[in-house]
């Protein structure tokens, strides 16, 4: 008790003398260059949006009919799945397709980011090495997926191909960067008491690095996979590869037949579901049986 | 016999500032247990790790067991490392594997890059292990990460680490400086141990005058990268401590005729 009484008497004492001097530039926070670009960015932004919204043309659209029949579309499509073209059967292999193509794009481009990344962790690799890897990826990924795929259409015509690379290529850039922070974790000079053993650089990645950052990687990996499965029924669409997103598009944009489009969102939604569950499983199967 | 030898060992990490080492020469006799003294920044993790390689030299020759190791290459100088054993201040442990993968890592030099790779490691590899961790009292922890133990049992997990290697020499670097009075005497006696009983070569540096003085065999004081004083623990006057940390030693409050009371 007594200490306690001490210690807040001390405190006390520090919070009246501090009080008056040093905490007052604390609270009034100056205005530096970093205070200065936020407040600009917001300001910028702000007037776009206004500028934006004043201009925007609605063409005569009467706001609360058009809201009635999106949201009487809406309705047709989810209370009323039903499929025309497709059987369910039929279906679900298309679903299976686009799964392949989002599995099979995340697995060729981890494989590919393991070693892009191991070049770019600059606790592995010379400083040369992972500036060059890593602005290579940055470049990748500041380009949009579906973009990659429309430039590899170019080589390899719109379809199923197209789609592979330019999804493999994006994952790549994803991944490399994502992997690469992982393996940083791994504290150089724990690394460098690996080597003084006489361990290879090989050797340490894989009995040290890989190991100790095997749950992240995990992770990164199944979040990517999610973001190609999306992707991949957008390709279906967009690109002509196949799967439920193609037929997904001809249901929509062709027949428009919103009750199977309905229905092909539930089916998509009900993999969704299972991936995440058999992920989050996984995951927890790994952590505790460390 | 002589294990290590230094020649005119020099050190130059940029040329502008005084060099961390310059012109370092001594010996070491096999078995022996040496501490390495000196102020901070005075050369002594520089001295260690250029034995090893892990600093490269700027001038001067050092042989270890009668190989000359400036001029190895890699595979000989992997092979160089795997008869040193190294151990850390901080441990640099890795922190989300085992302690008998932490341990394990120690043979990692002595295997070919595939065998490392796969982690396949032979019978007598896991049962020289796991002797080396039931030797330091580790074998309750055998299985538990090593974020999970405390300062004095990482720093058991790195001793074994570097006893698995067969090493003919350790090099610790300041072992101790992050470890309570207690923990730091349970190590340096697990130090004292593996000199006499399993003699092995052990070159030590040190921050507390009175520990080197009571451990060791020989006493070596390094001031701005020179050897200022080589010689046995009792030799090691007041004059000359001083000398090696450029103070009085009254200053330093350090009590050389008090080295015992820490023992007990
Ligand atoms: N990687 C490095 N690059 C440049 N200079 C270095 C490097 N490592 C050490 N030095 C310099 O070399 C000199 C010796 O450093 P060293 O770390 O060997 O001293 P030390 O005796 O181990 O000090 P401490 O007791 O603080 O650990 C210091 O002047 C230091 O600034
Ligand atoms: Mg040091």
């Amino acid at each position: 008790m007594m200490e306690i009484d001490e210690s807040i008497e001390v405190w006390g004492k520090m919070g009246k003398r501090d009080g008056g001097n040093n905490l007052r530039p604390l609270i009034a926070k100056p205005l530096d260059r970093a205070t200065l670009a936020i407040r600009l960015t917001l300001f910028v932004l702000a007037g776009m949006t206004t500028y934006t919204f004043l201009t925007l043309g609605s063409n005569g659209v009467n706001v609360a009919q058009a809201t009635a029949e999106t949201l009487s579309n809406f309705a047709t499509m989810f209370l009323h799945p039903y499929s025309h073209h497709l059987t369910v059967w039929d279906a679900f292999y298309e679903v299976l397709i686009t799964l392949g193509l989002a599995y099979l794009t995340t697995v060729l481009g981890g494989v590919l980011a393991l070693f892009l990344g191991l070049m770019a962790a600059q606790n592995l690799a010379p400083k040369w090495l992972t500036n060059i890897i890593k602005s290579f990826v940055a470049v990748i990924r500041a380009v949009p997926t579906i973009l990659w795929v429309l430039i590899f259409a170019v080589a390899a015509g719109l379809g199923s191909t197209a789609a592979v690379i330019g999804l493999t290529f994006h994952s790549v850039g994803y991944l490399t960067k994502a992997y690469s922070e992982s393996f940083e974790d791994l504290d150089r000079s724990v690394i460098e008491a690996l080597r003084a053993t006489g361990a290879n650089w090989w050797q340490v990645v894989f009995q040290a690095v890989i190991p100790s950052s095997a749950t992240y990687l995990l992770s990164w990996t199944f979040l990517r996979f999610e973001i190609n499965f999306g992707n991949a029924v957008a390709m279906g669409a967009a690109a002509g590869a196949a799967g439920i997103g193609f037929d997904l598009f001809m249901a929509g944009g062709y027949y428009f037949d919103l009750h199977e489009v309905g229905l092909i969102t539930y089916l998509v939604l009900a993999f969704a579901i299972v991936m995440e569950t058999a992920a989050t499983y996984m995951k927890r199967r790994l952590q505790s049986g460390e | 016999m002589t294990l290590l030898e230094l020649k005119n060992v020099t050190k130059h990490y940029s040329p502008a500032v005084a060099p961390a080492l310059a012109d370092i020469s001594f010996s070491v006799n096999e078995g022996e247990f040496i501490s390495v003294i000196g102020p901070s920044g005075s050369g002594k993790t520089t001295l260690l790790r250029t034995i090893n390689r892990m600093v490269e030299l700027s001038g001067g020759e050092i042989t270890f067991a009668g190989v000359s190791i400036s001029r190895l290459r890699k595979s000989e100088l992997r092979k160089l490392r795997s008869k040193i054993g190294m151990i850390f201040q901080h441990y640099n442990l890795v922190d989300r594997m085992s302690v008998i993968e932490n341990v394990l890592h120690g043979r990692l030099g002595h295997k070919s890059t595939l065998a490392g790779i796969l982690g396949s490691y032979t019978l007598a590899e896991k049962e020289q292990a796991l002797r080396i961790i039931q030797m330091l009292g580790l074998d309750e922890y055998i299985n538990k990460r090593c974020d999970q133990l405390s300062g004095g049992q990482k720093q058991r997990v790195g001793i074994a680490r570097a006893l698995v290697q067969n090493p003919k020499l350790i090099l610790c670097d300041e072992p101790i400086a992050s470890l309570d009075p207690s923990s730091a005497k349970i190590i340096m006696d697990y130090l004292k141990n593996i000199s006499r009983d399993l003699g092995i070569t052990l070159l030590v540096s040190l921050h507390q005058v009175d520990i080197a003085l009571k451990y060791s065999d020989r006493v070596i004081g390094v001031n701005r990268g020179t050897i200022v004083f080589d010689g046995k623990p009792d030799e090691l006057t007041r004059e000359r401590v001083s000398e090696i940390y450029g103070f009085d030693a009254g200053d330093l409050m350090i009590n050389l005729g008090e080295s015992e009371g820490y023992a007990s």
